[in-house]
């Protein structure tokens, strides 16, 4: 029997070309989107899995006080892990760490790499996988320095051993490689490339020793059979008991939770990426949904075609349930053809998503999950589509049909205009969506930030480099392509580098505020082109500068002088006195507001060089300028560099996907959504093609036939953008709220929303309405 | 005396049309024994094919009583009334019906397949009535590919393929020449001959005479017989 309906199926299938082909190629759009969207779902799930400890590792972060609410930051005091492993029984491993960009030279190899400074437990806790030397004694020397097999390859070759050789880092120290573990997989939260002793990285520094700074990350284990809820109420105690004076307490941050599950608000988890990983999994089902529409409003249009069919084997035989089988098992069918076809599509376009999504997905169809899922929803969609179209097409009755009566349309075309309606509505919210997302990453790019951010260059450096800087900045003017060059000890748009415990004259005593400590040379101002809005910047003389300090225009404020000029800030013993205010600028979060800042004339910790190049000196010869002057003077180090716009433009990396991945689910719904109204064009005007004979026996013009056959369509539509508009207006405006800065949604977005769905959908019916309307009125009269 | 085969007892069909009821067919009496060919003749709108459609239970009547192999159709329920004509009942229609999808020999099969006959018995069944009709050599055409006469007769093989006491044959040479007509009347003679009973409902005063008993309907009543 089952064999029979797959026969049937096909030669309806070939039959019926264009048909099956709306409907094929809508389904195959549909199960594509939604398996690249699944895919992509699939590697977001598996962050950090590659750790073999997924119940067992935990982040340590703490949440700190400031102007009454609680944030959270990952730097905890010092002694915090070794603490928290002596005094909370269920914590088996603790490790502080601190990730950092280093300078790795062996002969003339020379790389730039990230990695951590950790203490032992760190491999531990990780369960880094040793390919050379071993977990246990890798940091019994303090000089140790364990690498992924990648760095190891690349300093020494990838045919030589690395264990036990000496690497050279930041042009200064060498560490003895004691390990070479298995290089990360991609998806981890907190990639690395070394991990070396902690007493390397603090080199016994006092303040790394005692509560009151944060600076450090830490990471715990807990033992198998600890209680979560009595170690983390533990956890939470730990800061109070060993620091009176702070309301800081730290937290454990699953190691499950760390991709997904790491926004906090509060001082509480209220999700992350999460939100991102649901919104596209309904986006995915959304589209399915879209797709299986067609499949049903198809079926049941063309309908007419399949009556005769089920009033001849009701007669033969056939009960309603074995038709219903029927029906369902040619859907299936189809669902299977579109599945098929769906992977061709799928690694046509998996290269071109990866590169928009910035990730390295595979199709995997040799990963049984992979194959399940695909037949998976090819069942679903089968089913959920075939469903309708089966109870419908069965309920025929022979005696009708088979006298050649019309079928009735009451129900099902009422049905089938709901649901073009409920497509359209769908993809209508898209296009607002599409356009609201744009419009909302443009409105943070186009905001004022305080600083000029073209034609800035920042490299990191290292301490060896400071000194030399005067000397390197006078040549690098010299050369005609640079304007001015400056040290910091943060990046220009990273948050960070920040502290608490400051006073002012006229301040209360009880609220902490955050402040964000921005180490600079005199040449700051200039080279980013950051404006002093009162009073002067700094001398060219480090020492007399010491006591003097610079104020963002916030915190200006914040101190509620009339005068900031003259007026001290002190920190503990420290007296610092405000020379100037500085206009405040964007730095962190590009939706926010920035914390206030306060510069210090204080190169010594700076770990960045920003280079300002000159107008109108072509990039190249600017770049090859300042390569020239920095081999010169620095010649161990590699020339590597940023443009700070180019970094400015990766900040927007989550919305921009959310925007381009919208914009393509609002064509892929648009289209399959019109594959569908093509259709649905199609058979009715093959359906009233003796009316439109007859009108046109009797004068009709062209237009008015063509006005005849869209304006039903168009009503359809008018109705969907009428729904779309609250729906897409309460998405947007709840997806708005995440920012701090932000667009007004403007009624006009709805309007060119609205004209987009009905020009596009004009387009799609006209087709078929014109070439009914031109049509010989003899050839549909003579029929019947 | 042969068995009785069917018995319709003041047997009547209404519907409501708008807020009128009506009458189809109005208190019909008939016995039809095996082996009968009963010709129904009327003009168009007499009820011929509605009481056809009622005998073999595709329709059903709205009152009086149907008893077909002593079992009262009336008070059946529509699984066992589809079970009944599924075993009993071969239709014959005058625009053939066949399934355009499938071929000659498919077509032929499906009401088996609809019986769950295995596999090999149906390809049995259905090579003998391709041979017994001549048409082995079409068995995999389809029905675009052939006459109206030779589609007729795929009709008339689908319809015996059960074995069916029973054939309601609904204007079967209505779309076909007058040479093609008196293959078909002749066929069905020759069956008839063979032991299966038959109701055809016919226009032609000249196909009626093939049949052993001719009703003349009008107006949803018998008028003579």
């Amino acid at each position: 029997m089952i064999f029979n309906y797959i026969k049937i199926a096909f030669r309806s299938l070939l039959k019926n070309k264009g048909y099956s082909f709306l409907n094929i190629f809508g389904l195959a759009i549909g199960i594509t989107c939604a398996s690249l969207i699944f895919l992509w779902v699939e590697d977001e799930l598996s962050f950090n899995e590659s750790f073999a400890k997924q119940d067992e590792v935990y982040y340590v972060p703490t949440n700190q006080n400031y102007e009454g609410e609680w944030r959270t930051f990952y730097s905890t005091p010092g002694p915090l892990a070794q603490d928290m492993l002596d005094e909370i029984p269920g914590i088996v491993k603790a490790t502080r760490s601190s990730s950092e960009e280093r300078l790795f030279a062996v002969g003339d190899n020379s790389i730039t790499r990230r990695g951590r400074y950790a203490d032992a437990d760190f491999l531990d806790i990780f369960s880094l996988k040793f390919i050379e030397g071993n977990r246990e004694d890798a940091f019994v020397n303090p000089e140790a320095i364990v690498l992924t097999q990648e760095i190891a390859e690349q300093l020494f070759g990838k045919d030589e051993k690395a264990l036990g050789k000496v690497v050279r880092v930041s042009n200064k120290d060498n560490y003895l490689v004691t390990g070479v573990i298995e290089n990360l997989p991609k998806n981890v939260s907190f990639p690395f490339s070394w991990v070396a002793p902690f007493e390397r990285y603090s080199e016994g520094a006092q303040w790394m020793t005692e509560y009151g700074s944060n600076f450090s990350d830490t990471f715990v284990e807990l033992s198998p059979e600890a209680n979560f809820e009595t170690v983390d109420a533990q956890v939470r105690a730990l800061i109070g008991k060993k620091a009176d004076f702070t309301d800081d307490y730290a937290f454990l941050h699953s190691i499950k939770d760390w991709h997904l599950r790491s926004k906090f608000e509060g001082g509480e988890i209220v999700g992350g990426r999460i939100s991102y990983v649901r919104l596209f999994m309904i986006i995915a089902f959304i589209i399915l949904l879209i797709a299986c529409i067609n499949f049903m409003n198809l079926s049941t249009a063309r309908s007419e075609k399949r009556a005769n069919e089920v009033g001849v084997r009701k007669a033969m035989g056939s009960s309603r349930s074995r038709l219903i089988t029927q029906f369902i098992s040619e859907a299936l069918i189809l669902a299977f053809i579109a599945a098929v076809f769906s992977v061709l599509l799928l690694a046509l376009l998996l290269p071109q998503f990866n590169l928009i999504i910035e990730k390295d997905l595979s199709l995997g169809l040799t990963n049984p999950i992979h194959i399940v899922v695909l037949l998976g929803i090819a069942i679903i969609c089968g089913v959920f589509a075939g469903l309708y179209p089966a109870f419908y097409l069965s309920s025929f009755k022979p005696v009708e049909v088979l006298k050649g009566l019309k079928v009735t349309h009451g129900s099902a075309s009422f049905i089938r205009k709901g649901l073009v309606v409920g497509q359209f509505t769908i993809s209508i919210v898209f296009i607002i969506f599409t356009i609201l997302v744009y419009q909302q990453i443009q409105f943070a790019k186009n905001r004022e930030l305080g600083y000029d951010k073209d034609q800035l260059l920042s490299m990191r450096i290292d301490r060896d480099f400071i000194p030399k800087f005067d000397l390197i900045q006078q040549e690098l003017i010299r050369t005609g392509s640079v304007h001015n060059a400056t040290l910091c000890n943060s990046k220009i748009l990273s948050s960070g580098n920040n502290g608490s415990g400051f006073r002012w004259k006229g301040g209360t005593d009880t609220e902490d505020v955050l402040l964000s400590f921005r180490n600079v040379t005199q040449s700051f101002f200039e080279t980013t082109g950051m404006e002093i809005i009162e009073g002067r910047g700094f001398s060219n003389n480090v020492e007399a500068d010491s006591a003097y300090v610079l104020v963002s225009e916030s915190l200006a404020k914040m101190m509620g002088d009339e005068n900031p000029i003259g007026n001290i800030i002190s920190r503990g013993e420290d007296n610092m006195e405000i020379i100037g205010v500085v206009k405040d600028y964007v730095y962190g979060d590009m939706f926010d507001s920035s914390d206030p800042v306060l510069f210090l004339h204080y190169p010594n910790y700076a770990r960045f060089m920003f280079i300002k190049t000159k107008d109108g000196v072509p990039v190249d010869q600017a770049l090859s300028d300042i390569e020239a002057v920095l081999k010169k003077h620095n010649p161990a180090y590699p020339f590597e560099y940023t443009f700070v716009d180019e970094a400015f433009n990766a900040k927007f990396k989550n919305e921009q996907l959310v925007g381009e991945l919208s914009q393509i689910f609002a064509m892929l719904a648009i289209l399959i959504s019109c594959l569908g109204l093509f259709g649905l064009a199609a058979y009715t005007a093959e359906q009233r093609s003796k009316e439109i004979g007859v009108r046109k026996v009797l004068g009709a013009s062209v237009s008015g036939i063509v006005k005849l056959l869209s304006k039903d369509f168009l009503k359809l539509v008018g109705i969907s953008i009428l729904i779309s508009i609250p729906i897409a207006w309460y998405a947007a405006y709840n997806w708005l709220q995440d920012y701090a800065y932000r667009i007004e949604i403007n009624w006009w977005i709805f309007v060119v929303a609205g004209v987009l769905a009905i020009v596009i959908a004009l387009a799609t019916v006209s087709f078929q309405a014109v070439k009914a309307a031109i049509a010989n009125p003899v050839d549909s009269l003579k029929t019947e | 005396m042969a068995n009785a085969l069917l018995s319709l007892n003041v047997a009547t069909r209404t519907v409501n049309s708008g807020s009128n009821a009506v009458t189809l067919l109005d208190k019909i009496n008939l016995q039809v024994k095996e082996g009968e060919f009963i010709s129904l003749m009327g003009p168009s709108g007499s009820g011929k094919s509605t009481l056809l459609n009622c005998i073999g239970m595709l329709d059903s009547f709205t009152g009086g009583g149907y008893t077909f192999l002593g079992e009262p159709v009336h008070s059946m329920k529509e699984k066992n009334r589809s079970k009944l004509y599924k075993e009993y009942i071969g239709f014959v229609f005058q625009a053939y019906h066949l399934i355009d999808e499938l071929t000659v020999w498919e077509n032929i099969e499906t009401p088996l397949l609809y019986k769950n006959v295995k596999s090999s018995e149906r390809k049995a069944l259905v090579a003998d009535m391709l041979d017994r009709f001549n048409i082995v050599g079409k068995k995999n055409l389809f029905p675009i590919q052939l006459s109206g006469g030779q589609q007729q007769l795929v009709g008339i093989a689908r319809a015996l393929i059960g074995k069916p006491k029973l054939i309601l044959a609904d204007e079967p040479t209505g779309n076909l020449n007058s040479k093609q007509s008196t293959e078909i009347m002749e066929l069905f003679s020759q069956l008839n001959k063979e032991g299966v009973t038959i109701i055809q409902a016919t226009h032609s005063e000249h196909n009626a005479s093939y049949g052993s008993r001719i009703i003349n309907l009008l107006d949803g009543r018998i008028v003579s017989e």
